[in-house]
């Protein structure tokens, strides 16, 4: 627990260092009167992410002095399980994207699951990954006229 | 009486057809959220979001009303979960865990459990909703004489409060709100028009959009959280509820009626304090009430004890009632859930705050009216329809779960029809589920990314009207001195220094209980 509290709030002040570097030419009040209220766009967004780096400073100094009690993940279990949610899931938006449209990644991504974690026969798969995405497809493009991704055959006349 | 007349207008506008309808899927769907564990209040509203924004086009009203719908349905459905199936279906049903169950199953009184916390829920709304009605104009014609330096000042008590109250750590309350005030200031500077933190990126020109991040954080970051408990088997009882349990529960109630109104007080107050909603609310009612019941009941505690159910559950409904009403008079949010809302008000292009009463009065009213009607119907489905609604628990995780992610997606998607949004949703999804793993709080988070543009705003407005003096924001002004900028900023300043406070005091009586002790003070 100790190294990824740690490690969290390094990542974390890394990114509030980013911003306060970018927003450093407005960190110091505006004496000159050429901002409005003395105070240029970059003073709020520069002392918000001082702010958190003071407090992630410390947060990270108190994980190593006090004692961390607890598991972050529970077991090898617990980490496949989400990897199981969260690689298909990446691949779900990639595929989506760039090649295979909406409706059929979400197909395939139904059907993955359904097959993979549920477990069902086959036929159970194939209603799952043909019912829910024929109802999305009415729903929304003709229903509410959203047009969600489409595939790259959506050119060559596939009508998703 | 203004406000009684305001309500009935409410009514009027609240029971239009489309309305009535928007409200109905809103509960319904608040319903079977509450249910599904692993998909919490906050989270339903997030994903629902880009649906409300399609509502809003033809009723700004129905919109709310749906939303607003779907958390008393949460709350309501959170109910079910925890005593037929002994798992919190939403956070703030895990103080039914204690007796709820233990009643259901071990006194063998699953129908009573049920109508207890279901009637106590809608005596808490509605008595909420009443106060709701009547704090509404007061609250709103005090904040419309409000400048920027007090509502600055009420902004700061919002983020104080987030702090102050916090169990967990302080530190980490701050460090997220700091992210989420840096995350709203992406994009291009309002007042001055100079791009922030864009990196030189066209598409951050905008700014991050409200709806992907919170899909992301909510939505995807709980589901991903609760993948790694799925598939834990849980017990069940099986829902049977008659009429009888309604009278035995409404009696119970009488008996305990002062445990019942104190409870129900306390979770308004929670709820309209900035910030703390439900869950924190339930949790404290079920310690008052154990602490203050009779000697002879103290022991019932845990095994069963009404007022472990009627006591929570009438303050979680009364504070997300209660947590309303400081986002539409002041325009800072009661809760995280009345956070995600309010992201919801900017995005249909309403600005929360006292001017919605004069601008918006149907919509406000409409609103009002709206929270009485959806608690009844979330209370009247819920006693018809326990058994049919305990069924969606046997939905299977792995047709369900594929389901709410592709409805995130599409919800993201369309508001912007942006690809951009769906990899926000993603990357903060991953996000959120590492901040609640790390335990790092998100309400803080969420609040701050809402409040971030409106905070900005007053503060620097105060600035240019004092000509850059700072003073301003403690009251002291070129007219001479604003008491409530003075007031509400010491109350922000000491409620930021309370974690301090208890800090160093638990330090040094530990430093004093070991001197005497005969050790090193350290």
């Amino acid at each position: 627990m100790r190294k990824y509290q740690v490690a969290t709030a390094a990542v974390l002040i890394v990114i509030a260092a980013v911003a306060m570097f970018d927003t450093r030419s407005g960190a110091m009040p505006d004496t000159s009167g050429g901002a409005p209220g003395g105070l240029k766009g970059g003073w709020y967004p520069f002392w918000s992410s001082a702010l958190a780096a003071v407090a992630l400073a410390i947060i990270a100094y108190r994980a190593t002095v006090t004692p961390q009690t607890g598991d972050v993940f529970s077991g090898r279990e617990g980490v496949m399980s989400l990897l199981a949610l969260l690689v298909p899931m990446i691949a779900l938006v990639i595929l989506m994207d760039r090649f295979l449209g909406f409706y059929i990644a979400g197909a395939l991504y139904l059907a993955w699951f359904a097959r993979v974690i549920g477990r069902y026969a086959w036929v159970w798969v194939a209603v799952s990954a043909i019912v829910i995405p024929v109802i999305l497809y009415f729903s929304f493009e003709s229903f509410f006229h959203v047009s969600l991704p489409k595939s790259i055959w959506f050119t060559q006349g596939l009508p998703f | 009486m203004e406000a009684l007349g305001e309500l009935a207008r409410g009514f009027a506008v609240a029971l239009d057809p489309f309305v009535m309808a928007m409200l109905t899927v809103g509960v319904l769907a608040g319903l079977i959220i509450g249910i599904l564990p692993g998909l919490g209040g906050t989270s339903g509203v997030a994903i629902l979001l880009p649906l409300s924004v399609f509502v809003a086009v033809t009723s700004k009203t129905a919109a709310i009303a749906m939303l607003a719908g779907i958390y008393w349905g949460a709350v309501f459905g959170g109910v079910v979960t925890s005593i037929l199936f002994n798992i919190p279906g939403e956070p703030w049903s895990v103080a039914l865990l204690f007796d709820g169950f233990p009643m259901a199953k071990r006194l063998g009184k699953p129908g009573l459990a049920l109508t207890l916390a279901f009637t106590s829920s809608l005596f808490g709304a509605i008595v909420s909703s009443i106060l709701f009605t009547f704090f509404a104009l007061p609250l709103a014609e005090l904040a419309l004489r409000f400048g920027p330096a007090e509502l600055f000042a009420v902004f700061m008590m919002a983020f104080a409060t987030l702090v102050g109250l916090e169990s967990g750590s302080p530190l980490k309350s701050i460090a997220m709100i700091g992210f989420g005030l840096l995350l709203a200031a992406v994009g291009f500077d309002s007042l001055t028009g100079e791009p922030r933190l864009t990196f030189g990126q066209i598409g951050l020109l905008s700014g991050i959009g409200f709806i992907p991040v919170t899909i992301g954080l909510f939505g995807l970051g709980e589901i991903l959280a609760s993948a790694e408990e799925a598939g834990v088997k849980y017990e069940q009882v099986a829902a049977k509820l008659g009429l009888q349990d309604l009278f035995d529960s409404i009696g119970e109630l009488r008996r305990k009626a002062w445990m019942l109104v104190a409870n129900t007080l306390i979770g308004f107050w929670i709820g309209v304090l900035p910030g703390t909603g439900a869950t924190p609310a339930s949790f404290l009612s079920y310690g008052i009430a154990r602490q203050y019941a009779p000697d002879k009941e103290k022991a019932n505690f845990g095994k069963g004890e009404p007022a472990g159910i009627f006591a929570p559950q009438a303050s979680a409904n009364a504070a997300s009632v209660g947590s309303l009403l400081p986002m539409i008079t002041l325009g800072v949010p009661g809760s995280p859930t009345a956070a995600v809302i309010m992201a919801g008000l900017f995005v249909w292009g309403l600005t929360p705050g006292p001017l919605l009463f004069t601008e918006q009065r149907d919509f406000v009213w409409g609103l009002i009216a709206s929270i009485y009607i959806g608690n009844f119907m979330a209370f009247a489905i819920c006693l018809l329809a326990t058994p049919l609604l305990a069924s969606i628990m046997r939905a299977p995780y792995s047709i369900i779960t594929p389901f709410i992610i592709l409805a995130s997606i599409i919800g993201a998607y369309s508001v912007n029809n942006a690809m951009k949004d769906v990899f926000i949703v993603l990357i903060f999804g991953v996000i959120g589920y590492w901040l609640r793993k790390m335990k790092y709080p998100l309400a803080p988070f969420v609040v701050a990314i809402v409040l971030g543009d409106s905070t900005e705003r007053e503060l620097r407005k105060a600035l240019i009207g004092s000509g850059g003096d700072p003073r301003v924001l403690i009251g002291i002004n070129e007219f001479g001195f604003s008491p409530f900028a003075a007031i509400l900023s010491a109350v922000a300043i000491a409620l930021f220094l309370l974690p301090l406070v208890q800090y160093l005091l638990r330090r040094r009586s530990r430093g004093s209980a070991a001197a005497t002790a005969g050790e090193p003070a350290g």
